[in-house]
């Protein structure tokens, strides 16, 4: 497996690394920011302080931007993860949380079937018993000890998710770590599952973050990647090109009072790989099974790998 | 250029991956470790060496002297990749690795039921994540097809074993009738242990997208069992045989389900009508044509006597 691969890399390293560099990735100092040209330092800066001005006004853009249709994409995202109680989540570029709320809701409500079956099933207890799975931790416990790490570089996003928490009511089970995706703070084999929503996008460096993804999930552990990708259909893509260009700056501008940073955002898009390349790059790193689902005609596709 | 570069690595990595269903191959890990060490340490501008290299090196360093290949791994849970870029000796495909997650979580469908739960506790006793889950479907449709391939494998072994046995002239060949039942009875015993959830394993098996896979495995079933029992027609007796059969095992199937009394006595019963009253169809069935021959014969016998007495007279 891996042989072959680094064979394959060897012989065909000089076109492949062309190839990454004409995607802009990491093949030197020069990336891309969008549409323009700047050295990996300039890209994480200017990353950085995109988020950091969006970071109040990032929900709102979101729902303004896509019609409120992120939200079913998050859903799409959990229900395809279908986490049982007892799973321990990383939420890389998680910022504001949406999807560690929709996991904690989740296990929730799975949780809660659970002990409404496993309490159909005691009704014929003796006293001695029902004692004892009162003195279980596990009877009380809402979520079934499942927990979630919301991971994000960037302060200000993860501010803005404390809040959110806080006012929502969403107390147990929530960590908030800030981190790197290329360099995660956290030791090897530990999480269940790894999920980025809308982040990979903004990392400089793509296969560090896959690696590390790889690193930090437990053997059978699930990786699970949501993002914006390339619709085939040319139909569809000129008029989500008109949209993204025409209307989504503008919007930008009027919601949140930020134009750049908007323009931004569907230039990385346009630059991030389509569907299949960043298959190719999961299964590089060394995740099986991988695959991906196209929802709105690949507007966003959820890759899906596992470590075994 | 650079993209059919790109493809054709990509090919070649998809065809490596597509012959990975090998199990052991002895002579392969060092040969491996060598030119993978040589290949990571020839200069090149991959970004992705020195990382690689690093943590590569010192998962070179260490196996060398207690590396093995021929001999399976004592370890709790074999690991299928190192980080390092070298194969465990014990790699097998995902396949395999699926097979051994649904056999794990069949110990827990008792409790469970035939859904990802079962699925996500078998995983953990082999040492996985319980996310390992979601390379199945949520519906649990993968665990009861599992879990009927092994019950009919098992069945042809036990079928195979009797007929050597008689072949071996240790055993009396049974009459058909009494086969039949029990070559049946034998494969409804074996859902005995999941007989409460198995009602809705039958109604996840009739899910059109199941139809196909369960429907395959009832007539190869069924097939197994006849070819066992002497069954050699080429005729259309094929077919009524076998739609005989698994009419009988439908049928007995669901009378199972519902079946509350000790030892399901009142299923082995309905069984042992049910291929009686097959039988006697077939008995029927032969006296009927042979009937049907008789008469035939003798209208023709009267015609042609009518005809000579005829012409005889007219000759005369």
């Amino acid at each position: 497996l891996r042989l072959w691969r680094c064979r394959c890399r060897a012989l065909l390293s000089r076109p492949a690394a062309a190839l990454r560099a004409q995607r802009g990735l990491a093949a030197g100092p020069e990336m891309h920011f969008g549409f323009q040209t700047v050295t990996e330092e300039e890209r994480r800066e200017k990353i950085y302080q995109v988020f950091e001005n969006v970071a109040k006004k990032y929900d709102v853009m979101n729902d303004s931007m896509t019609l409120g249709i992120h939200r079913v994409w998050k859903d799409i995202l959990v229900h395809k993860m279908n986490p049982c109680p007892g799973t321990l989540l990383l939420d890389v570029a998680g910022g504001t949380g949406d999807i560690a709320f929709r996991f904690i809701n989740y296990v929730r409500s799975v949780r809660q079937r659970q002990l409404q079956r496993k309490l159909k099933h005691h009704q014929n207890l003796s006293w001695q018993e029902i004692f004892e799975s009162y003195q279980n931790d596990k009877f009380n416990n809402s979520l079934g000890d499942s927990q979630v790490v919301v991971c994000d570089i960037n302060r200000e996003m993860l501010k803005v998710g404390k809040q959110k928490a806080q006012h929502l009511g969403y107390s147990e089970g929530l960590s908030w770590v800030l981190g790197n995706a290329e360099e995660l703070p956290f030791d090897d084999d530990k999480f269940d599952v790894y999920t980025i929503a809308f982040g990979i996008r903004n990392v400089t460096r793509i296969d560090l973050a896959l690696q590390e993804a790889y690193r930090v999930l437990k053997p059978g552990g699930r990786f699970l990647c949501l993002e914006f990708s390339h619709v085939s259909n040319p139909l569809l893509s000129r008029l989500y090109d008109l949209y993204s260009f025409q209307v989504i700056p503008v919007l930008g501008e009027v919601i949140a009072g930020d134009w750049r940073s908007y323009q931004y955002l569907v230039e990385s898009i346009r630059q991030f790989p389509p569907q299949e390349e960043l298959k190719a790059m999961i299964e590089d790193v060394g995740f099986f099974k991988v695959d991906y689902e196209n929802l709105n005609f690949g507007i966003v596709a959820i890759h899906s790998g596992f470590k075994l | 250029k650079m993209a059919a570069a790109g493809g054709l690595r990509r090919a070649g990595w998809r065809l490596w991956r597509a012959r990975r269903a090998v199990v052991r191959c002895p002579q392969y890990p060092p040969r491996c470790a060598l030119q993978a060490s040589a290949a990571l340490r020839a200069p090149s501008d991959e970004h992705k060496k020195e990382p690689w290299a690093s943590s590569s090196q010192q998962h070179f360093d260490s196996p060398p002297a207690g590396h093995q290949p021929e001999q399976k791994p004592q370890g709790p849970y074999p690991s299928y990749t190192g980080l390092g870029g070298q194969e465990s000796e014990d790699y097998e495909s995902e396949e395999q690795l699926q097979h051994r997650i649904l056999t794990a979580a069949l110990e827990f469908v008792p409790e469970h039921g035939w859904t990802a739960e079962a699925i996500a506790e078998g995983a953990k006793t082999l040492g996985l994540s319980v996310a390992a889950a979601g390379l199945f479907h949520s519906d649990g449709s993968e665990l009861i097809l599992h879990f009927v391939s092994e019950c009919n494998t098992k069945l042809s072994e036990l079928l195979k074993n009797e007929q050597k046995l008689v072949q071996l002239g240790r055993a009396e060949k049974k009459p058909i009738d009494e086969f039949l039942r029990d070559a049946v009875e034998a494969r409804l015993r074996m859902l005995i242990p999941y007989i409460e959830k198995w009602p809705q394993a039958l109604s996840v098996l009739l899910l059109p997208r199941n139809i196909p896979s369960s429907l395959t495995l009832l007539t190869s079933m069924i097939d197994d069992i006849w070819h066992y029992a002497g069954d050699q027609s080429t005729d259309f007796n094929w077919y009524t045989r076998r739609a005989v059969l698994t009419a009988i095992y439908n049928t007995t199937e669901l009378v199972m389900m519902q079946d509350s009394s000790p030892g399901f006595e009142d299923t082995w019963r309905f069984l042992q009508n049910r291929v009686a009253d097959a039988m006697t169809m077939s008995n029927t069935a032969t006296q009927v044509q042979s009937t049907g021959e008789a008469v035939v014969q003798g209208l023709m016998g009267a015609a042609v006597t009518v005809s000579n007495a005829g012409t005889s007279r007219a000759v005369r």
